[in-house]
């Protein structure tokens, strides 16, 4: 039996019916057609499908649609007002740090994440925390390279600021 | 995924009484093991009953008296990043950093991963080593019983029909003792672990006052070396103590075969990194 829940996705309120066995990743593509998120392993091991609740990192393949109840998931599509590229997203085409594309918007989700846990994270840290996005074109190093601008940027900023 | 129903009671009374009304139901957390077994079609659920509502549940506390107390639906990365694991059992938050990866972390609980009894898994050697204790709550009471007997088999517990876990208890660590979990994956790094060691070690200047030695993942629950422990006792860390360990652990230890390796290799591994974890406690372990 379908239930209505509220939840937040992308900044809007959003009053949805879901079955119980729906995942996030299917209400999101199919529901709402946010088709960014994208399923390559299905079992949480890939990382295609990487959107933040409540901020976090998460499998949306592997949580239960109902479970974001009450809670705010941002995808792909909400990372930047339309028409507009986040930092991340700008660093990963200045890097073109991608080759076919698949595993890109989970990639850039889990990076989003990484901003918010370890806004300094080094070399080390990135890479561990994004071990887990596989990318089977191989664009590995782009990535870290991307990455690493943005937190330069970031830091960049933040001395601008307490400068000024 | 195929159709099932979902219960989504607010209190342990009626979680409980939905378990013991429905006894093929199962309860669910974060989902991370659940989900995949019905996605594979392992388990094939009519009900479940999630967790979610129960107020209070991913709650993280210590007491210097009874030690840390981890609410069941507290997320391996909540674990983690607490500041009062990080302080008082690092080990506990080294052994949950290496569990899968960030999105599976941020959803796995500490509550369904010894429920889910998995010897593939880094928890539990570490909780077992720190002496962990599995709060079980029914509608009518609860009780304690320590990780090292709840987890029975591979993917058995004690849990009774009715039970859920509650919370994970670790006492307190008491002072002087220093602490590593070492882990070792055969296939890819975020890969569950072929073989786990977790070790204290009290150390008076280089001699061992007293040393804890769990080996997981090689065994279908974690392996509590105490006559390598025993050994440890009063002996000093060179290099003939270690290897010594090293041959007693993999004489001791019966691994089973699985698809991180065979039990063969396994028992050379088992030795080997319980060498490594040792060095690794008494360089540069946490102490506390």
């Amino acid at each position: 039996m379908k239930r209505l829940i509220s939840t937040t996705i992308n900044g809007r309120e959003r009053e949805l019916a879901v079955a119980p066995n729906r995942t996030l990743l299917e209400v999101l593509r199919e529901d709402l057609q946010l088709t960014g998120a994208v399923e390559g392993c299905g079992v949480g091991q890939c990382g295609s499908c990487t959107v933040l609740v409540d901020g976090r990192p998460v499998s949306s393949c592997l949580t239960l649609a109902t479970n974001v109840e009450g809670r705010s998931v941002t995808t792909i599509e909400g990372v930047a007002p339309a028409g507009q590229l986040s930092a991340v997203q700008q660093a990963f085409i200045n890097r073109q740090a991608f080759q076919c594309g698949f595993c890109t918007p989970g990639m850039i989700m889990a990076v989003e994440g990484l901003l918010r846990d370890e806004p300094g994270a080094g070399e080390a840290q990135i890479r561990d925390y994004l071990s887990g996005n596989l990318c089977r074109c191989g664009t590995y190093s782009a990535v870290i390279d991307a990455v690493k601008d943005v937190i330069a940027e970031v830091g960049a900023a933040r001395d601008r600021a307490s400068a000024g | 995924m195929r159709r099932f129903e979902l219960l989504e009671p607010e209190s342990f009374t009626a979680a409980s009484a939905a378990l013991l009304e429905h006894p093929e139901a199962k309860a669910i957390a974060g989902g991370t093991a659940l989900l995949i077994l019905i996605k594979h079609g392992v388990y094939i659920p009519e009900l479940l009953v999630n967790l979610r509502k129960i107020p209070g549940m991913a709650d993280i506390t210590w007491d210097a008296a009874t030690g840390l107390r981890i609410g069941a639906l507290a997320s391996i990365n909540d674990v983690e990043r607490s500041p009062l694991v990080r302080e008082h059992l690092p080990m506990l938050a080294e052994a949950c950093h290496v569990v899968a990866n960030i999105r599976i972390r941020n959803l796995a609980t500490i509550g369904g991963n010894v429920a889910h009894g998995d010897y593939q898994s880094d928890p539990p050697t570490a909780l077992v080593a720190l002496g962990a204790v599995v709060e079980l709550t029914t509608a009518t009471g609860s009780r304690d019983l320590p990780l090292a007997d709840f987890l029975l088999g591979a993917y058995e517990t004690a849990l009774e029909p009715g039970e859920l876990v509650s919370a994970v208890r670790v006492p307190p660590p008491g002072a002087g003792w220093r602490s590593a979990y070492l882990k070792f994956t055969t296939r890819s790094s975020e890969d569950r672990p072929a073989v786990g060691v977790a070790t204290l070690l009290q150390l008076d200047g280089g001699t061992v006052r007293e040393a804890r030695l769990v080996v997981g993942a090689v065994t279908v629950t974690p392996s509590r070396m105490t006559e390598v422990e025993a050994y440890l006792g009063g002996r000093t860390l060179d290099a003939g103590t270690l290897a010594q360990v090293g041959r007693m652990v993999a004489a001791r230890i019966e691994p089973i075969d699985d698809i991180r390796g065979s039990a063969a290799y396994k028992r050379r591994l088992a030795g080997v990194q319980a060498e490594r974890a040792l060095e690794l406690c008494s360089t540069m372990g946490a102490a506390r």
